[in-house]
């Protein structure tokens, strides 16, 4: 550490200019998985924040809601399937609201409709007014992103194409579906909604897309076995399934996974240099008896020094970042992954400074005599 | 047991093409404490081989090196390190100072190799340094010193472990006459009063008035120069 701190306090701009680098790094990183992680939020999240752990789709669908028809007789069936603790179908369509009450919002605004029987485990927590009732069955709850579109509690609106009107009962809060705000309903008034056009729930009785499953070790090769037609899957599974979030996601992990590898190589091949350039010194001090040890950990302490203040200055920058963000903008920054990732830039910087540390083990102290015989 | 430093039938052999060159053939010396030995010699006669040699950098092919009693020709390389630290003050040429460390740094980094700082070792640093006309230079870093001055700087260097042995290379290379005298009879009388066993290695034959003993090295042979032939 003392000679580390040292020569970072003599040579500020060398060390600055490696600093500003990793800071650029770490900054981007942090952007991109914020961004990333807002994205697969509002493809998913009212998936992801579902207390369900299994998903039943029809055969053939590839864990795909829109790709799925089931019939809601399923759902007394699958209730009797072993470590099966609790079933609830569900169905959901796209849509647009047209708010009836405001003359200045003639907008159209894109819903998922998102129909669940009310009172199951699929009705999220209530943050203003009331949940779904099974006697007004157009009274909806929706996600609190609809309040800045100009939706308030106990307005009605219109859905595009179709004569039905809803009434807003109750809000919700991270419930976005295919990245739009989620409005849940019955699943009878889904239902009304989703096969309008005669034939369109190609003969099903009581149709739905989906029966979500609660219980910790429900077998799905179990349940496809019992159940002609059927495929289970996890919840993670389901999410992958959804219309395009694996492309996006890939997308944005794929920029993760490069910009992570050049930083590696970036970062190693700085120190690399830094050290070539003191082989001469090294030397020195190995003549007067630094052992490989001394020295190595001074280079590894060093490096450690310079990229953690690298990264809290882009963790920093980052937040500082988000605070100017436009509102309509997907970025969602967790604890967890900003630690994740600040932790995976700090090895990799480490992991590079060891490529240095061999080279010192490597330098012949006879150098620093000036000339070798 | 034997103090100082006794080199007894040390050879060095390198390897060229067919050719098995000799650079130490057959050397032996023995420096006693409170001693100050040059070794004279023109270039590529041996004299770095037999520094290094004699500073635990290089094993010898056959023969053995003797410091302060203790046989050093077959250690490993970590103890090498350890006895080059501990037994060993080298001073070599002016260039050769950590850049980033002020001149107390430039001794508590050697103290730092071994473990932590005491206040007794800085203590110790400081009056080292002092006495090498310094006092005033504690703060300084290389670039700020003159040639001189970095010299002084290197002979604390080499004298904060209390080494047994210090070995010079070349101490007056960038030296001008006077810088030259003045850094060659401190380290006369820093290895008359610490009783040290010293070798310097020079070209600079105006030197020699300050060594007890000259050794004039000729392909690889050592040989002792008789008093009163120096020049």
């Amino acid at each position: 550490m003392f000679l580390a701190w040292k020569e970072l306090k003599h040579n500020k701009t060398r060390f600055v200019m490696i600093a500003v680098i990793f800071v650029l790094i770490s900054w981007l990183v942090f952007v991109l998985s914020g961004l990333g992680n807002g994205l697969s939020t509002l493809a998913a999240s009212t998936f992801k924040t579902m207390k369900a752990d299994y998903v039943v789709f029809e055969q053939g669908s590839k864990a795909s809601m829109s790709k799925s028809l089931l019939s809601n007789e399923l759902t007394a069936k699958l209730t009797e399937m072993p470590n099966v603790s609790a079933v609830s179908p569900m169905g959901t369509i796209m849509a647009s609201a047209i708010n009836e009450n405001g003359a200045a919002n003639e907008d159209k605004v894109d819903i998922a409709i998102i129909g669940i029987d009310p009172g199951s485990f699929l009705e999220p927590s209530i943050i203003e007014g009331v949940g779904l009732t099974t006697e007004n069955m157009t009274k909806v709850i929706v996600n609190k992103t609809m309040k800045e579109k100009g939706f308030h509690l106990g307005d009605t609106f219109k859905l595009d194409g179709s004569t039905e009107s809803l009434t807003i009962a109750g809000f919700v809060q991270n419930q976005t579906y295919n990245h739009v705000s989620a409005v849940f309903i019955p699943i009878t008034e889904w239902r009304k909604l989703a096969f309008a056009a005669p034939g369109s729930d190609k003969g099903v009785t009581e149709p739905v897309n989906a029966i979500m499953l609660q219980g910790k070790d429900i077998d799905p090769k179990a349940i496809n076995e019992e159940l002609a037609g059927t495929e289970t899957v996890t919840r993670a599974a389901a999410v992958q399934g959804m219309p395009g979030y694996k492309e996006e996601n890939g997308t944005i992990m794929m920029m993760l996974a490069f910009l992570l590898t050049i930083s590696a190589f970036v970062l190693g091949v700085f120190f690399y240099v830094f050290t070539m350039q003191k082989t001469n010194q090294f030397g020195i001090m190995k003549a007067i008896g630094a052992k490989n040890g001394f020295l190595g950990k001074a280079v590894v302490s060093q490096v450690f020094v310079l990229s953690l203040s690298s990264i809290i200055v882009g963790i920093i920058l980052t937040y500082a970042t988000a605070a100017f963000m436009p509102k309509g903008m997907p970025f969602m920054l967790e604890t967890k992954l900003v630690l994740t990732y600040s932790i995976i830039l700090l090895v990799i910087s480490l992991l590079s400074s060891l490529v240095s540390v061999r080279t010192i083990s490597k330098i012949d102290p006879l150098q620093a005599l000036g000339r070798v015989e | 047991m034997t103090k100082g430093l006794q080199i007894t039938g040390a050879s060095k052999y390198y390897n060229e093409g067919m050719n098995r060159i000799p650079a130490l053939d057959n050397v032996s010396i023995n420096v006693q404490t409170g001693e100050f030995v040059a070794v004279v010699g023109p270039s590529g006669s041996g004299k770095s081989t037999f520094l290094s040699v004699a500073g635990a950098l290089l094993k010898a092919t056959e023969g053995e090196v003797i410091l302060n009693g203790q046989d050093i020709s077959k250690l490993s390389g970590n103890q090498l390190s350890d006895i080059r630290l501990r037994e060993i003050g080298f001073i070599m040429q002016a260039s050769n100072l950590v850049p980033y460390l002020n001149v107390l740094d430039q001794l508590l980094v050697v103290k730092r190799m071994s473990g932590k700082v005491t206040a007794a070792d800085k203590a110790f640093a400081v009056k080292l340094l002092e006495e090498l006309g310094l006092g005033a230079k504690l703060k300084s870093y290389p670039e700020e010193l003159s040639g001189g001055e970095k010299q002084r700087t290197a002979i604390a260097r080499a004298l904060i472990n209390d080494p047994h042995v210090i070995l010079a290379d070349e101490p007056t290379a960038s030296l001008d006459t006077k810088r030259a005298h003045e850094v060659v009879s401190l380290i006369a009388h820093e290895v008359r009063t610490r009783h040290k066993a010293a070798i310097m290695v020079t070209h600079d034959d105006r030197m020699l008035t300050y060594c007890d003993k000259v050794y004039r090295m000729e392909d690889g042979k050592l040989s002792l120069v008789p008093a009163g032939r120096l020049v």
